[in-house]
This record gives structure tokens, C-alpha cells and sequence, in this order.
């Protein structure tokens, strides 16, 4: 994309933004003075977006090392005065509940918003959990936009509410927002504060038992407070629909409700109007707490209400408990009936199905024979690692070591590009559970009692985020366990984001670059070495002393990315090497694919069955090692050693 | 208007929506786009939605509510062929993708002539060879350009040519605008040669 895209576009102008983009225009809007986050699909670009331009505008941006870090800071800034925002997909609010829980007694004394983005499809999180529950826990207000324009306005309006309540708010969002497009109407961008203090008041900011226990009264008042806030709020509508045409409330009479929450409105809409259907409906912007003069007198007048939300029942537990509470009769349908799913996104054809059955009619268009017999040829496709990348040299060297070992042995895994490892061919890593897992887990493994080796595989990144505190948990209670850290110098598995060891920063600054052996040597680990991930032979050796030491070691794979590799290649007009296949010699037997399952390899037939190389071969060289009959090579170089030459010819 | 694209990663489907989507809003007509592209490794399964006029509401088009399908790999047409209406045209580049799941056996690419037939059966399909010609305009990655100018000629879309080219110029680099053009121009020619050859076969049969 050119330039800085519409972010910085002219107040009045209607732009085409993504979900993500509008976000962080909103938060331009509002002023915002302190950006932080942890990347994470699909929240990362809204910092991204801001990382570049913070330097003109004189505001401050940075990726932290992990969400709980970035909430602590964007607090601390919001303690001291100035608009905080800190952004983080779904996964990361778990890390922030620990802060969050006492931000919210304590209170802010300038807005501070949390954008998370839920990923209620797992198109790229390890669960579907529903952050509009950390909400509730922490008390803190959540917001969801239902498109482009209003995740613009909204962000922008989340720094009022969170100043009017002093609360942390959040605004919730999900792929739909966050990676849709829509036209957007810019407004007026506002100059961010930067005289920002902390003006001491120990009764509200050191939160001892002593000083915090008679904040949690305050506390539930900020909550009522909220909920009739939330009843004058701009964006939860009510309209009435009669045969599918849209009149503004109580024109027309219902005895039919829906409760739309977010970006689920539009859905609902559509339906009502294909499908002539009459019904009130509201647009709920404010899922907690709930306006509940607004949605007390919604229902009042109704018989029968759906309420459509993604994620869990949160807005029909409490609207259940607040029909309840205020004695309405109305009868309440969703989730808890089955007529609404519980996992997975929701679509209109979701939400025609929801509504169809409760009218009578039909919304999906059915699919006829051929379409199914179509669908019947569809084959799905498993991710694999990109061509050249060094995880599948290091899941190459991991394996051969084991299988000569011949002790069996578990590879805890981590969060990151060496995901796609796990699939076959390569099936080396055994877990993924969270950031930062792999490590106590191979402890947990090895104090289990197993007699296999206990192997660790975690990134670079997922190190610094989360890996550093069980390492040093390995050395304290002496787990015999063996880490591989793959050192790719960079946060790949979300798009390439700068990280500790990168040195640079999110915008764009130089940073110190940390040396990741001698973090690794000071937590005290005895047995560190950096082996490069193309050293096959090295990696190996190393793999098979180390699961013999009694002891945690620590073997550090390095080679930088290899889309990097071949972005800098590219920069500087290099031509990227490619292997060649020998045709005499090449049999046909695929053990190079079998053993190493590169993207780049094809098949041809003639003039008879071979593997050839396809145009996107980066020269990594590691088919070269796999080949049985030496039919692989890259012309002008030597074997093996590919891989590791043209990664020094690279800039770092 | 609903247009469903598709392809793998690396072929350009965001890019190119975009393209479409900032090109109708030039024309003040209003838009919606809906994005999947889960990871940003090359090989995935890439799809966008993209809704023009009236139909622009919700970012997703409903199952068979689609009027058009630009498709850059046939394995991925034929997944999103449930969107498409009876009849709507697809324009689809027949170069597959296979990926590694494939040679090793995991799963099976299909035969392409049978994908072919299959969205024959439904669909009004237009395959251009748009890899090749986007070689013969410089570079393979302007393959999306050369499809964007199929999809132009067939005029189904309520865009013009100019607003097309331009939002394409305010995308690509300076030296590379002319190049893009001529891709743009082969995908038009690719269309009206389809039309040419159209008029001695058969007409798919629809009627089911
Ligand atoms: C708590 C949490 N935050 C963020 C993410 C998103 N995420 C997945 S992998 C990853 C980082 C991977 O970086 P690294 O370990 O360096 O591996 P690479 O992808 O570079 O190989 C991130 C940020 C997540 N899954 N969970």
C-alpha cells in the first residue's frame, strides 16, 4: 500500500477504510497520546497503522513486549493525564485482567481504551473466548461498533466515557470490523496532549486492601451510573420494521423484538427486509452494562424477543435477568434455545435461519444438485511453512536428533510461525496452548517422570512475551529439559512486527538490540549455544549432547525470516537463487517432500514422473540434504551450506 | 451488486478488491468490502466480499446471492461457487495451486477439467489464461491487473474503465502504471476473444 493510506485524510472527506484503519482514526480524533499493544491477528494493524504516523504527530507508539506490559503502561499514562490506548486480540485480555481488575477500582484520570478484537471463528486464535466477560469481571464499560464508520466515532467516543465514568473502556470488535471496508467520514484530527503528570493520591493509587476495599462502593456506583449513560447512548436504536420496510419506532405496531448487538445488525436488517418480515428492532451499541431503562422498556412492550449476539449469551443472560428482575412476561429466544449457534461467527444466512424459523420462511437460498455435487470436489488445504523458512530446517535437525537418539521423546511447543510445523510432514511440535507454554510445560513433562527427553520449542518473540519467567522457573527447579529457541528476529505469524530483538522499534526508531544468549546465560543457564537453523549438521549434534546434559539448556536456531530474506533481496535488485532438479537423476521417489514438505516443490510427468522446482524456490538449500540420489542442486553453490551464505550476504 | 473473489495468498485478491471497492466509492456509490485471509502465508485460502450499491450492508454475501466471481485459482472458486446465483458469471485464471498437502497425498487437487465442468454446470464461466498474459505484460504479478481487465470488458460491473485505470494508477507504483495498463488491456482483449469463441459453442445449459 502507498504512502499512509487514508489515516491522515482531510476532516469532511468520505474514505474507503478498513475496520482496523477507522479505529485508529478515531483514536487520532480523540487525541491520543500514548499507543500501546501486542500484536496479535486481527487487532494489529490498528497500531500498526498509528506506529507510522505517531512521529509527525508528536504522540508516542510502541509494541510492548506483551499485552500485560502494554496495559500497564497505557495506564500509567492515563494516571498521569493524557489519552492511553492499548490494542490486543482477544488472547491478550487474559494477560491484562490482572491490571485491568485494580485499574478500574483505582479509576483514570484520562481516558484510557482497550480496543480487543474477539475472534469468535478462530480464524487465527488457539479459542473463541468472549471478552465482554472481562467487562463484567473488571467492571469496565464495552462498547461494539456494527461497522466502519461507527468503529471510527466510537473509538473517538470511548475516550469521553471513560473520562465521564473514569473507567477503562472497551471496544470490542472482531475480523468482520477489523478486516472489512466501508466508507468512512472523517472528522477533525485533535493535537494529543503532551504534559502529562502524575499528581500523587496514595488512597487511590496504591491499592493495599487498606485503601482499595472502600473503592469497590465507588466502584458499583461508576456501574449505575454507566447503565443510564448507556440509555442516552447515540448508537443503540430502536426502529420498526413492518413487511420489511424500515419506520421509525412506534409508527408501527410489533409485537416481535430483536436485540442486534454490534456488527450483527446489519445482518438482522438484511434479513428483515428480504424477508418482508415485521419486527422491532434494537440496535444495541453498549453490551455491558446494559442500558436497562432502554432495553426494561423495549421489551415491556413486546411478547417475544431474540436477542443476536456473537460469542456467548452474554447480552441474553442479563437481558433474561433483567426481564426477570422487572417481572416482564416477554418470552426471550437465542442461544439458550438453540435457535441462535453457540460457536462460531454469525453471517446473515445464520441469522436468516434464526429468523426463518421463527416466521415461517426462508432466507438461505438452498444449494441445488449440481452446487452439491461441486461442494463434493472441494478439498481443503493445510497451511505449510513458506519456502526457505528456517523453522523447517530447525523441525528438520529436531527430528533427525530424536529419531537417532532413539529414545522416543515430546517437543512442547509454542505460539508462532513454527505452528505449521506440526502438520505433516514435519509433526514437530506436540502442543500450542498459549504464549509462552512450551517451556513449563516440557518442566511439567520432565518432573512428570518420563524418561524420554523433554524437548521445548518457542520463537524469538514468544520468548521475550512470555518465555523468559519459565526459563528461569527450569533453572530454579532444575528441570532437565532441552529449548530450542527459533530466532527469526522478528514477530512473523502476525505480519513481520518489530520485537526486542529486532532493533527497531514500532516507529520505525533504532532500538537497543537485545542479545538474546546472554539474556538466556543470565537467567542462568549453563549450556546456551546459537547454532545457525541451516546447519543442519551442527543443529543435530547439539540437540543430541544437549538431551543428555542434566540440566536445562538452551540451543538458540537462528536465521532471519525468509520472506524477509527475500524482501531485502529485492531491494537490492538480488536475484534469489533457486535449486535445480537433475531429471536423469531424480527418481520420483518424493523423499524430499516427504521428509521436508516445501511449498516450492511441483510435480511434472514429463518427460517422466519428477519433482521440479517451482518459481517461488528461495534457495534455502535444505532439499539439497534430503535427496537420497544427489538430484537437487543450486547452481554455483555448494551443498548444504546455501542456506547460511546467502542469509550472511543479508543486511540484518 | 455482490462480487465474490477468490484466490490463494500471493495472488492479489485484497489488493485487487480494494482496487474495485475505492474505484466505486470515486463514483459515489456505496461499498462494503469482507475480508478472510486468516495468516499472511503464501498458499492460504484468500476470499473477499465485495458489495456495491444497494446490497452494501452486512460485509458478507449471503449463499447464492453472489452476481459475479473473480477467481484467481479454480480450486478456490469451486469453494466459494455456493455464493454465486444460478447463471452469474465467473471469471476465473486457470493456473492451480497445488500445495504441498496435495503431493503428498493428504488431499487431493482435483482434475481441472473437472472443476471447470462442475462450475459449468451453474455458472456462465469465462477462464482466461491471465497468468500468461500477465507474463507477456512484464510480470506475473499483474495477474490480477489482467483480470480486473476481463472483468472490466465483460461489463457487468456499474464501474467505468476510467474509474478502474485510475484507482489502479493510484495503487502501483510510478513506473510500473504503464505496464499495469497494458496487463489491463490484455484481459479486455481476453474477454472479447471468449466472446468471439462463445458464438460457435453451445450455450451452458442453465435450466436446472
Ligand atoms: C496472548 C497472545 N497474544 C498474541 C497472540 C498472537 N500471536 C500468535 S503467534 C505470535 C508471535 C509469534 O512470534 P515468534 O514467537 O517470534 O514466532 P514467529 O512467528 O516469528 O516464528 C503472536 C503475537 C496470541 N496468540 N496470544
Amino acid at each position: 500500500m502507498k504512502g499512509k493510506g487514508p489515516l491522515l485524510g482531510t476532516a469532511g472527506e468520505k474514505v474507503l477504510m478498513s475496520g482496523n484503519e477507522a479505529v485508529a482514526r478515531g483514536c487520532l480524533e480523540a487525541g491520543v497520546s500514548v499507543v500501546t499493544a501486542y500484536p496479535g491477528t486481527p487487532a494489529t494493524n490498528v497500531v500498526e497503522a498509528l506506529g507510522e504516523v505517531a512521529p509527525d504527530l508528536g504522540f508516542w507508539a510502541e509494541f510492548s513486549v506483551n499485552e500485560a506490559v502494554a496495559i500497564e503502561v497505557a495506564a500509567g499514562a492515563a494516571f498521569s493525564g493524557v489519552r492511553a490506548m492499548m490494542a490486543t486480540k482477544m488472547l491478550g485480555v487474559n494477560l491484562i485482567a490482572d491490571a485491568l481488575t485494580v485499574v478500574t477500582v483505582t479509576g483514570v484520570r484520562a481516558g484510557l481504551v482497550i480496543v480487543t478484537a474477539d475472534d469468535p471463528q478462530q480464524f487465527s486464535s488457539q479459542n473463541a473466548e468472549d471478552t465482554r466477560f472481562y467487562g463484567m469481571l473488571a467492571k469496565a464499560p464495552v462498547l461494539e461498533p456494527a461497522d466502519g464508520q461507527e468503529a471510527k466515532d466510537m473509538a473517538k467516543y470511548a475516550f469521553e466515557l471513560s473520562e465521564q465514568l473514569e473507567l477503562p473502556v472497551f471496544l470490542r470488535i472482531t475480523p468482520r470490523i477489523c478486516h472489512s471496508s466501508f466508507p468512512v467520514e472523517l472528522g477533525e484530527l485533535t493535537k494529543p496532549k503532551r504534559d502529562g503528570k502524575f499528581v500523587k493520591d496514595k488512597k487511590r493509587f496504591v491499592m493495599i486492601s487498606t485503601y482499595s476495599r472502600p473503592r469497590q462502593k465507588l466502584l458499583r456506583e461508576k456501574m449505575e451510573k454507566a447503565k443510564l449513560i448507556n440509555d442516552q447512548n447515540r448508537w443503540n436504536r430502536i426502529v420498526d420494521f413492518q413487511n420489511g420496510k424500515q419506520f421509525p419506532k412506534g409508527a408501527v405496531f410489533n409485537t416481535f423484538g430483536i436485540i442486534a448487538s454490534g456488527l450483527t445488525y446489519p445482518y438482522v436488517e438484511e434479513v428483515v427486509e428480504v424477508l418482508g418480515l415485521s419486527a422491532r428492532v434494537l440496535k444495541l451499541a453498549t453490551t455491558f452494562p446494559m442500558p436497562e431503562n432502554l432495553i426494561g422498556s423495549f421489551i415491556r412492550e413486546l411478547d417475544q424477543v431474540m436477542i443476536v449476539e456473537e460469542g456467548d449469551n452474554v447480552t441474553e443472560m442479563q437481558v433474561r435477568a433483567l426481564a426477570q428482575h422487572r417481572r416482564l412476561t416477554a418470552r426471550i429466544i437465542g442461544k439458550d434455545d438453540n435457535i441462535l449457534p453457540w460457536s462460531g461467527e454469525l453471517n446473515p444466512d445464520i441469522v436468516g435461519d434464526a429468523l426463518g424459523k421463527v416466521f415461517g420462511k426462508k432466507f438461505r437460498e438452498e444449494l441445488t444438485e449440481p452446487y452439491v455435487e461441486a461442494e463434493k470436489l472441494i478439498q481443503p488445504r493445510i497451511p505449510a511453512l513458506c519456502a526457505g523458512c528456517p523453522h523447517r530446517a530447525s523441525y528438520f535437525a529436531i527430528k533427525e536428533a530424536i529419531r537417532k537418539k532413539g529414545k522416543g521423546g515430546s517437543v512442547m511447543g509454542d505460539r508462532g510461525c513454527y505452528n505449521q510445523g506440526a502438520y505433516e510432514p514435519l509433526e514437530g511440535m506436540d502442543t500450542c496452548i498459549c504464549m509462552g507454554a512450551s517451556i513449563a510445560m516440557a518442566s511439567g513433562v520432565f518432573h512428570s517422570g518420563s524418561s524420554e527427553p523433554s524437548l521445548a520449542v518457542i520463537g524469538d518473540g514468544t520468548f521475550y512475551h512470555a518465555g523468559i519467567p519459565s526459563l528461569l522457573n527450569a533453572v530454579h527447579n532444575r528441570s532437565n529439559i532441552t529449548v530450542l529457541i527459533f530466532d527469526n528476529s522478528i514477530t512473523a505469524m502476525t505480519g513481520h512486527q518489530v520485537n526486542p530483538g529486532s532493533g527497531q522499534n514500532l516507529m520505525g526508531r533504532p532500538a537497543p538490540f537485545t542479545n538474546l544468549k546472554k539474556v538466556v546465560e543470565a537467567l542462568g543457564v549453563e549450556h546456551v549455544r546459537v547454532i545457525n537453523s541451516f546447519d543442519t549438521k551442527a543443529l543435530v549434534a547439539a540437540v543430541m549432547e544437549e538431551v543428555d546434559y542434566d540440566g536445562p539448556s538452551v540451543l538458540i536456531s537462528r536465521s532471519p525470516c525468509a520472506l524477509v530474506v527475500e524482501r531485502n533481496l529485492r531491494k537490492r535488485k538480488l536475484k534469489m537463487p533457486v535449486a535445480v532438479v537433475d531429471v536423469d537423476k531424480c527418481t520420483g521417489c518424493k523423499v524430499c517432500m516427504k521428509k521436508i514438505g516445501c511449498p516450492a516443490f511441483g510435480w511434472s510427468q514429463d518427460p517422466k514422473p519428477h519433482m521440479e522446482v517451482l518459481s517461488h524456490c528461495n534457495g534455502c538449500g535444505l532439499c539439497m540434504q534430503t535427496c537420497p540420489f544427489n538430484a537437487i542442486s543450486i547452481p554455483g553453490k555448494k551443498e548444504g551450506v546455501l542456506g547460511m551464505t546467502i542469509r550472511k550476504e543479508v543486511p540484518k | 451488486m455482490n462480487i465474490v473473489l477468490a484466490g490463494v495468498g500471493g495472488n492479489g485478491v485484497v489488493l485487487t478488491t480494494r482496487i474495485i471497492a475505492e474505484a466505486a466509492l470515486k463514483e459515489g456509490t456505496d461499498v462494503r468490502v469482507g475480508e478472510v485471509h486468516g495468516l499472511a502465508q503464501r498458499g492460504g485460502t484468500v476470499v473477499s466480499h465485495l458489495r456495491i450499491g444497494p446490497d452494501a450492508k452486512g460485509v458478507l454475501v449471503p449463499q447464492r446471492k453472489g452476481d459475479m466471481l473473480l477467481a484467481f485459482e479454480p480450486l478456490e472458486a469451486l469453494r466459494q461457487l455456493k455464493l454465486l446465483k444460478k447463471g452469474a458469471k465467473v471469471i476465473l485464471n486457470n493456473e492451480p495451486f497445488i500445495g504441498v498437502d496435495s503431493h503428498l497425498g493428504l488431499s487431493k487437487y482435483p482434475d481441472v477439467c473437472q472443476i471447470v465442468e462442475r462450475i459449468q454446470a451453474t455458472q456462465d464461466l469465462v477462464d482466461v489464461d491471465a497468468t500468461h498474459l500477465a507474463i507477456q505484460a512484464g510480470s506475473v504479478i499483474m495477474t490480477n491487473v489482467v483480470m480486473l481487465g476481463t472483468l472490466s470488458a465483460s461489463n457487468e460491473l456499474p464501474i467505468s474503465r476510467d474509474s478502474l485505470l485510475a484507482a489502479i494508477k493510484a495503487r502501483v507504483p510510478q513506473t510500473m502504471v504503464e505496464a499495469n495498463f497494458k496487463a489491463f488491456e490484455l484481459g479486455e482483449k481476453a474477454f472479447r476473444d471468449w466472446q468471439a469463441a462463445r458464438v460457435c459453442e453451445p450455450h451452458p445449459d442453465l435450466s436446472n
